[in-house]
């Protein structure tokens, strides 16, 4: 190994490190399901850590719904309409009523950092639907950005008639359509069949995409997965599943509500258990895409918090001496993160694919199937 | 609870968020790229499809074209060895033909040529014979003009001359034709 890839593999170490080191630095704990778990900041440290926007709709008895907005946590509480919600409320027998935190109290609250994880309330009025944008959500948004740049610059190229009459050209059209010929034929095709792939094949492919993509940003310096966040990847086993049901066929709903060549009893234990089987799909796709993310980053944060415990229970010379071991561990769980990072897209788009094609198929029970 | 801390914490807002994001994302993507791209991309298998089978096609027909030019070239080949066959024959029988002429021609001439040797050696014989009869007469004038009396002499040259006849036609039969 040349002393040019030695100096670059430090320097991605210490970009990677930099967050840990603000950490130790200030003495915080160091907690890898924090880091994991989505904020209503980006984490920028040690450099900035940058509050994100605040969106509430409160529903209030005298003037209405009204969306209430905030260019960050810390002005919704310094406007005085927002109250933190206080850590040990469930201590306390009376949830509805807000604590009024003085402004000294508030003061210490922002600066100590801690405002950022506590749950905002409204004073005046009920909170209907907190629509703040949280870090997850900006990097769904970027990721969304990121395809629709890439993909509609690819169309552009296919419109221009490169790769329509003649062969595709450079690397980037060839990357591309190499992973678009690959969902359309390893996944779509062989589960939807030749004539009913291309109806479904413009939601897989943005499923592939936007999963691989959110993935990989996880994988970025500063960046954050937002596909190791359950409400993220509800939403797309949500569409899944909205897909597999309005597209069933009435075989699908015969095979749920009426299962064929069965005796009638055994029919009504089957009921429940097909039914049951609709929503277990789903929730099965966005727990496996949600686990297998989280855990190649809790996994990550705790090799190198490994550092940081071990100073703390044996001193600085056994925390020096864990370095190496602790970061060769690393980098071999990235490179399996970024494995997981395109296994985890192509798993829940073919699964996806097979859950639709079992829907729409129509097929005779004097078969076998 | 922190907020933070719980990784299963449900974020209805995050929720109502993403399904926008992801559904606008989805609807633009399906009009401004997927469409473009795949409508592309299966046009372009069936322009490849199909130029391999018009190419396979091709290969077949001029495959068919070639067999037909050999099978052609074949037989024009095997028309033209037997015309050069059928005029070979016909020249050495021609050929045949002529010697055989000539030699009975060549034949016909010589036994002409025999029959006039023959013919004008009878005619010279016959002259000669007739000088010889003549000389003979004139010796015996000559003679008889010495001695004419003498019958011993006049059986003498008779003598003589029926001996050159006889021996004149035992010589040649057909002298006395």
């Amino acid at each position: 190994m040349s002393i040019g890839h030695l100096l670059s593999t430090l320097v991605c170490f210490t970009v990677l490190l930099l967050p840990f080191d603000s950490m130790a630095s200030e003495e915080e704990e160091f907690d890898a399901v924090h880091h994991t778990a989505d904020a209503y900041y980006l984490d920028f440290l040690p450099f900035a850590k940058v509050e994100l926007p605040r969106l509430f709709i409160v529903r209030h008895e005298l003037s209405g719904t009204q969306l209430l907005a905030y260019s960050s946590t810390k002005r919704a509480l310094q406007s005085g309409e927002m109250l933190p919600y206080p850590d040990h409320a469930s201590d306390e027998p009376h949830d509805d009523e807000p604590h009024t935190a003085s402004p000294v109290d508030l003061d210490a609250l922002i600066t100590s950092g801690k405002h950022l994880d506590s749950k905002l309330i409204p004073r005046e009025g009920a909170l209907l639907l907190d629509l703040s944008i949280t870090k997850h959500l900006v990097f769904s948004i970027l990721a969304s950005g990121i395809l629709l740049t890439i993909f509609i610059r690819l169309a552009r190229r296919y419109r221009r008639g490169i790769g329509r009459t003649s062969a595709p050209k450079g690397v980037f059209q060839n990357l591309f359509e190499t992973l678009i010929v690959f969902v359309r034929d390893d996944i779509a095709v062989p589960n939807l069949g030749k004539e009913n792939s291309d109806r479904f094949l413009p939601y897989l492919l943005t499923a592939f995409f936007f999963i691989l993509t959110c993935n990989l940003l996880g994988l970025v310096p500063f960046g954050a997965t937002a596909t190791s966040n359950l409400n993220i990847t509800a939403v797309l086993a949500g569409f899944t599943f909205v897909l597999t049901q309005f597209n069933g066929s009435k075989d699908h709903w015969k095979h749920v509500f009426w299962p064929p060549d069965m005796p009638v009893l055994v029919k009504f234990l089957l009921i429940p258990t097909e039914i049951m089987g609709l929503f277990t799909k789903p929730i099965a796709l966005a727990i496996r895409l949600f686990a297998n993310l989280t855990a190649g980053h809790l996994v990550i944060l705790s090799l190198i918090g490994m550092i940081f415990t071990f100073t703390q229970l044996f001193g600085e010379v056994v925390g020096y001496g864990v370095v190496p071991i602790s970061l060769g561990f690393t980098l071999f769980v990235m490179f399996l993160e970024i494995l997981i990072a395109f296994i985890q897209a192509y798993i829940f788009t073919i699964l996806s694919a097979l859950f639709i094609g079992m829907a729409i198929a129509s097929h005779s029970h004097s078969e076998a199937h | 609870m922190l907020f933070g801390a719980s990784l299963l914490s449900a974020n209805v807002g995050l929720i109502v968020w993403l399904s926008v994001i992801f559904l606008v994302t989805l609807l633009i993507l399906r009009r401004y790229a997927w469409g473009p791209i795949t409508s592309a991309l299966s046009e372009r298998e069936e322009t490849i499809a199909s130029s391999l089978n018009r190419a396979e096609e091709a290969l077949a027909e001029s495959q068919r074209l070639q067999e037909s030019n050999a099978q052609a070239k074949r037989e024009v080949e095997q028309e033209a060895q037997k015309l050069l066959r059928e005029a070979r024959d016909e020249a050495q029988s021609l050929r045949d033909r002529q010697v055989e002429r000539t030699r009975e021609e060549i034949t016909s001439l010589r036994e002409q040529a025999l029959l006039d040797i023959e013919r004008d050696k009878e005619r010279a014989l016959q002259s000669l014979r007739d000088e010889v009869a003549d000389l003979a007469i004139l010796a015996a004038e000559k003679i008889l003009q010495g001695n004419i009396n003498s019958s011993s002499q006049r059986a003498l040259v008779s003598q003589f001359i029926d001996d050159l006849t006889t021996s004149d036609r035992s010589q040649s039969p057909s002298a006395q034709a």
